[in-house]
């Protein structure tokens, strides 16, 4: 047992974290566009040259990382080891480590919009912990249901929704307070969650929808037919059009973003899970279940592979640094 | 698209094509995450069985040390061997460790804590995932040296043990040939371990076949001595009979490695001078010996009784 961190490396990594020692990392623009692939399968992470779609290094975690998160200050990215109980520092430009500090279970975490916390859902021990995002001291913990998965934040801020993958539930937690607002039944293993045009879009990765709910009391207002295992919900940067990973049926659905209509499935085996969109209009998609991850071109529906890993899950393209319109879809603070 | 990593690509081509469906269609995918772990280690199981049948099939013909008129005895430890590799053994495993996992890091979570793996307690190791592997062989084949040794110790516990020392035809299926009981022993002292140090890292596939597969040839029933320093870096077929000999069943035993023999000549359990003696438990009822699954358990239990 220790609450030390591992390595000389680590030292580095709070003040590094912090924003207060960033020297070391390159000036922007200067290293070219990276995608970091999280192996869960392979207890390490991938760097991709996006320009040339080669690995051109790895660097190793303890077992799992599964999730990310950008600092507020864009300096640092989080990448999440669940089962290796720790919280790695990434140089977000040029995807080397920094370090890491060990805190329990962090599955999926994101930082609220006024970059105040930082939520981390502990899917394996069944408690969600909220974050001071400046010190990456503990807050608060909740035990508001069994395997925490995804969050999202209303934009002021406010309150956090979580999906309880086991309970079948969506708790909205009071950032303010401290207390957890509502916990209401939304379907069969809910996962991804989406803060979208003042409703909560929550894939039910039991079935074969996402439910719409209402963030005043956690009702489900209206179902969307997705496809089989409805996993994670992604807003495309020109906020024109939802894509929805569908696990079990291995595809992905689009939605018009205005009406939540049907526009179109696309078929992605290989069990699509985390996805990111480029400035060229391109998805790039973590293949969890195939050791790749595929680089759709909607426009064309032409798909290329990259082999990276044995079990890529969360995906980090390295342009969302200067893409404002990507970060913005994807509520980074 | 080639395979980039055979046993991911097989587990997850089973994964999308039987267990996410299934999963599905009972309402259990809050396990998904977790299933592709399970299917993995039932691929390792599978390839397992098949290296050890090509390999051992062959030489147990060509270069056995007993010749059988009847091999009907030897179909129960095939029986043992789906079990405890790809049936329901490993799945139970997996998800008692993972519930005692859950509560264990919980506390510790509570109370401050971050739970302990080798590289956090030694973080020379962290980086050097191949190293780290290895350690945790190394710890794990020690902790099975001692969990092996007191089994034989206790009478009662041998009691259990006899299942696997009962049999007089030892083939490379008998490795897995236990009684659940031992079984449930085995993988409390298990998980007491890996909860000490954490699990290893699972992406090392070819790593966890050759140890497994060391232990399925040590009960081969092949002709074959790994030669004079051989013999002292590895647990072979010559060296593990000396430890199921007829004259060397019960409290008495040596040889209890499983796959390196260094634990046994650290702690004076070694004999290097036993040349393939016939295997057994004279000592152990006759249906433990010859009878199917179901009397060798149900034996198990009454010799457990008697002995306590």
């Amino acid at each position: 047992m220790t609450m030390l961190p591992l390595s000389r490396r680590a030292l580095l990594a709070a003040p590094a974290f912090l924003g207060l020692a960033p020297a070391f990392a390159r000036a922007a623009g200067t290293t070219p566009p990276i995608c970091i692939v999280l192996d869960s399968g392979g207890s390490r992470v991938s760097v991709i040259d996006m320009t040339t779609r080669k690995v051109i290094h790895t660097e190793p975690t303890l077992r799992e990382p599964g999730h990310w998160a950008l600092t507020p200050d864009r300096k640092t990215l989080l990448i999440a080891d669940a089962s290796g109980n720790a919280l790695f520092f990434f140089n977000p430009e040029t995807g080397h480590e920094r370090g890491h500090k060990l805190i329990p279970d962090p599955y999926q975490l994101w930082f609220s919009p006024d970059g105040k916390f930082l939520t981390v859902n502990c899917l394996r021990l069944n408690h969600v912990d909220i974050y001071h995002a400046d010190t990456l001291s503990l807050a608060h913990r909740f035990r508001a249901g069994s395997m925490p998965s995804h969050l999202s934040y209303t934009p002021d801020s406010s309150t956090v929704f979580v999906s309880m993958q086991d309970s079948g539930t969506l708790v909205a937690i009071d950032l303010a307070t401290m207390r957890v607002r509502w916990t209401a039944p939304v379907g069969k293993t809910p996962a991804g969650v989406m803060w979208h045009d003042g409703v909560v879009l929550v894939a039910i990765m039991g079935s074969d929808h996402v439910a719409v709910v209402d963030p005043a009391t956690g009702r489900v207002m209206r179902t969307v037919l997705t496809d089989k295992g409805a996993h994670n919900i992604f807003l495309t940067p020109d906020r024109s059009e939802l894509y929805i990973t569908n696990r079990v049926a291995g595809s992905l659905t689009v939605l018009d973003a205005k009406t939540l209509g049907f526009k179109r499935r696309i078929p992605m085996p290989g069990g699509p899970d985390d996805l990111c969109f480029a400035p060229d209009g391109r998805l790039w998609i973590a293949l969890r279940f195939a050791s790749r991850v595929a680089v759709l071109d909607p426009a064309s529906g032409a798909v290329d592979h990259i082999t990276v890993g044995r079990s890529p899950h969360g995906i980090y393209l390295s342009t969302l640094l200067t893409d404002t319109a990507a970060r913005t879809a994807m509520r980074l603070a | 698209m080639l395979p980039a990593h055979p046993f991911n690509d097989l587990a997850g081509w089973v994964e999308q094509v039987a267990v996410l469906p299934l999963l599905y269609r009972f309402g259990l995918m809050q396990w998904s995450e977790l299933s592709f772990g399970w299917t993995l280690v039932a691929i390792y199981g599978v390839t397992q069985m098949l290296l050890a049948y090509a390999v051992c099939v062959p030489l147990e013909r060509a270069m056995p040390i007993e010749r059988w008129e009847s091999r009907r005895v030897v179909l129960v430890d095939v029986f043992y061997t789906f079990l405890a590799r790809v049936g329901v053994l490993p799945v139970m495993t997996f998800v008692l460790f993972y519930a005692a996992q859950v509560r264990l890091d919980g506390f510790l979570a509570d109370h401050g804590y971050v739970p302990p793996m080798l590289e956090t307690i030694f973080p020379p190791l962290f980086g050097h995932p191949v190293i780290t592997f290895a350690v945790y062989a190394l710890i794990l084949d020690f902790a099975d040296y001692w969990r092996h040794r007191l089994s034989h110790r206790f009478r009662a516990w041998y009691a259990l043990h006899a299942v696997h020392h009962a049999q007089r035809q030892m083939t490379f299926w008998s490795d897995d040939r236990n009684h659940v009981l031992d079984e449930v022993i085995g993988f409390l002292w298990f998980m007491a371990v890996g909860l000490l140090i954490g699990i290893p890292p699972l992406q090392f596939p070819l790593l966890v076949l050759i140890l497994r597969f060391v232990e399925s040839f040590s009960h081969a029933n092949i002709r074959l001595s790994f030669g004079r320093i051989g013999e002292r870096l590895l647990v072979s077929p010559r060296f593990h009979r000396a430890h199921h000999g007829i004259l060397a069943a019960g409290e008495r035993s040596i040889n209890y490695g499983a796959v390196f023999p260094f634990w046994d000549m650290m702690f004076g359990t070694a004999d290097f001078s036993k040349d393939f003696a016939p295997t057994g438990d004279p000592a152990a009822p006759e249906a433990m010996a010859s009878g199917g699954w179901v009397a060798q358990q149900w034996s198990g239990l009454v010799h457990l009784v008697r002995s306590i």
